[in-house]
């Protein structure tokens, strides 16, 4: 076995488990630390997959952001002294009937893509190409999205200003 | 506009005074520093420090005069009467000392440093030292005792003391008791006459 | 060496990881003890005391003696806290102040990871640390390590926004997020470093000089606040918190936390120092150039490199021992009506100065 082959088992391993970490644990503070390491697993399988530049955005955003921003959501919206911070599973049956329509859909276009394999070379670095990228092919959608978080941005802070009049 | 201009006047002070700070505790790295190594560097002790006590029981009358002055009754005294047979010498101040002292302890434990007892002593003998590093793991420890008398020392001094009390007593009642015999002989005489 | 241990073990990527991670941990641990010991005395000597002097030469292994105490010391768990978190914390703090070394070019001759996208990694894994700081906080189950563990995550998450606006500045002039290549960049003498302009002559050059300080100050202050150190160490602030997210730790976990803040410290200084002041390279020539000597060259790189990081980190403790520590909402003001809206006219400018 390679060692690239290993690295990759690791990644996909701490991926799984703790994802499965993430859906089974009664104390939301655990799943929410388990979502970071997920998070973690998924940057070294693009890291692995030479999409250098998307596993540290994605340890940026996610890690660094959007966990910590949960997290702090968890935590000021609980009382820290009365440890209630659980969470319980309803709905079984539903969820499970929809789990297992997306996992077909997503075994069916896993299974009938035509999949092109590269042969294995260092990859290059992506960061140039996503940055001409971005700036020309899909400058439209880049400059949506920057005004979506503009107006989620101006909306938290109306919200967050609206007592004090 | 002003609010702008007050804007960057605060920046610039933020970071100038910082710079000045800066200045200053960099001129504190070459100030020589004051500190003083103490195990292996001490601090001289000023003349009339109040620190340890000490007795110097050659000079000690055993007047008790210490121990009615402490606060904190520190200090226990007990003397025994010499004998009019033994010479205890003079003080260095030329009073006769007329007492063995059996016991003199302070118990530093209790002391407060105060120097109220130096003050009655006759004889100046205890006083105030700059010992000040006499610290013990245990409190009983810091039970001094002055007296240059071992304990069979003093329990000698007092058993001769009550050796010859006893026979000053003996001595009283045989001559109390020949005086009492005395009258009740004369007694009748005088009625007599 | 490479070719030595790809030899021994027979795979290139293991051979690759060890070269890469052993020299760095073997330097790290010594480094941290010296930089603590150096934090006494530079304290000491800025209120004109003396600091450690019994244990060696002016009390050099006091930190030693420190590890030793620290390693005898026993580990407590407090008996309400989270055992697993707890437990896993410390790591994860000294892991990622620990993963940021992995791109930081110290010489020509020795960097961990080349990747290309190195100033980029360390932003990133840095948030592994408030992922660390915040699980110590809230697992410690104190409402001082959970109030500590709030402020530096607020704090940290701040700070990041003026870093990046920052860096991203330097990266539009270098085009590169690759530390080495922005070293390289900066070869031959000392006018050559960003801070003096960069390496191009021209009417630029001295066009960013004064940028290129702002530059310089918005990433020193902001990456001072991100290793939560004095004047911006309210996550610890020892009057009010007592210890701050580490108040519970014990032994070897509080070591570790100590340990990650000093290497966190040498990596900020590190990311300054090659950003703006060359990273390892010398500002007068190299010996090895005068003499022909090539293989001295990397050993003189790597002397100007820990000379460079040393000297900010020396700037860090000089801060410190200057300035009170700020209050939580003077806090955020600096950074965000202060160091944000200069960061970004800061990064208009720049990005104007370099179409010229």
């Amino acid at each position: 076995m390679n060692l690239y082959d290993l690295i990759f088992y690791l990644f996909a391993a701490v991926t799984l488990l703790s994802a499965a970490v993430v859906v089974s644990s009664k104390n939301i503070i655990y799943s929410a630390f388990s979502l970071v390491l997920t998070f973690f697993g998924v940057a070294g399988l693009y890291i692995l997959l030479g999409a250098d530049f998307i596993g540290v955005v994605q340890i940026l955003v996610y890690v660094g952001g959007i966990m910590i921003l949960l997290l702090f959501g968890v935590m000021l919206t609980n009382k820290i002294t009365s440890v209630d911070i659980r969470t319980g599973t309803v709905n079984v049956l539903p969820s499970a009937i929809a789990i297992g329509v997306f996992m077909g859909l997503v075994t069916s276009i896993m299974i009938w893509t035509k999949w092109v394999s590269l042969p294995t070379e260092t990859p290059l670095t992506t960061t140039n190409e996503l940055g001409k990228l971005l700036i020309t092919e899909y400058v439209l959608i880049f400059e949506l999205l920057a005004i979506l978080l503009l107006v989620a941005l101006i909306g938290a802070a109306s919200i967050a200003r609206r007592d004090k009049e | 506009m002003s609010g702008l201009k007050q804007y960057f006047k605060d920046s610039w002070e933020g970071i100038w005074t910082v710079l000045v700070g800066m200045k200053i505790t960099f001129k504190h790295l070459f100030v020589p520093n004051v500190t003083i190594q103490y195990p292996s560097v001490r601090v001289p002790m000023p003349e009339r420090v109040r620190n340890r006590l000490y007795v110097n029981m050659d000079d000690c009358i055993g007047c008790d005069q210490c121990s009615r002055a402490c606060p904190v009754s520190c200090i226990s005294i007990d003397t025994v009467k010499s004998l009019p047979s033994e010479d205890l010498g003079v003080t260095s101040n030329g009073k006769k000392k007329a007492l063995w002292v059996t016991k003199f302890d302070i118990d530093f434990a209790k002391c407060c440093y105060c120097q109220l007892c130096v003050f009655p002593c006759p004889t100046e003998c205890i006083y105030m030292t700059d010992v000040y590093e006499f610290s013990e793991y245990e409190r009983g420890k810091l039970l001094y005792n002055f007296s240059t008398l071992t304990p069979e020392q003093a329990a000698e001094k007092k058993a001769n003391l009550e050796k010859f009390n006893a026979e000053k007593e003996a001595l009283k009642a045989a001559a109390a008791a020949e005086a009492a015999a005395k009258p009740k002989i004369e007694k009748p005489q005088d009625k007599t006459e | 060496m490479y070719e030595f241990l790809t030899n021994l073990i027979g795979n290139e990527v293991l051979a690759w990881i060890i070269i890469a991670a052993l020299p760095l941990f073997v330097v790290i641990l010594p480094y941290a003890l010296v930089a603590i010991w150096l934090e006494r005395k530079v304290s000491a000597h800025m209120q004109d005391r003396l600091g450690p002097m019994i244990t060696g030469w002016h009390g050099w292994l006091q930190s030693f003696a420190d590890v030793l105490k620290l390693l005898q010391k026993e580990d407590l768990v407090p008996a309400e806290a989270d055992k697993k978190l707890f437990n896993i914390a410390p790591a994860l703090v000294f892991t990622a102040s620990y993963a940021a070394f992995a791109v930081i070019p110290f010489s020509s001759g020795f960097i961990g990871s080349g990747a290309e996208i190195g100033i980029f990694f360390i932003l990133a894994v840095s948030s592994f640390a408030v992922a660390g700081i915040l699980m110590g906080g809230w697992a410690s189950n104190n409402k001082y390590s959970l109030i500590g563990a709030m402020r530096a995550v607020a704090q940290i998450i701040s700070y990041e926004i003026p870093t990046a606006l920052v860096v991203l500045s330097m990266v539009m002039i270098t085009g590169t997020l690759s530390l080495e290549k922005i070293s390289a960049m900066q070869t031959g003498y000392f006018w050559n470093w960003f801070i003096f302009g960069g390496p191009e002559w021209g009417l630029t050059k001295f066009l960013l000089i004064p940028f290129m300080l702002v530059g310089f100050l918005i990433l020193y202050m902001s990456t001072l606040a991100e290793v939560n150190r004095t004047p911006f160490d309210i996550p610890e602030a020892e009057s009010e918190l007592v210890g701050g997210y580490h108040t519970e730790y014990s032994g070897m976990k509080f070591a570790m936390f100590f340990l990650a803040e000093y290497a966190n410290m040498f990596a900020v200084s590190a990311i300054v120092s090659i950003i703006f002041f060359g990273g390892y390279q010398s500002p007068v020539g190299y010996l090895g150039d005068l003499f022909g000597v090539s293989w001295l060259i990397p050993f003189e790189q790597l002397f100007w490199f820990v000379a460079k990081g040393l000297f900010f980190v020396f700037v860090q403790m000089w801060l410190r021992w200057t300035l009170p520590r700020l209050r939580v909402d003077q806090l955020m003001n600096l950074c965000w009506k202060y160091l944000i809206p200069y960061s970004i006219a800061n990064l208009i400018i720049i990005g104007l100065i370099s179409l010229i």
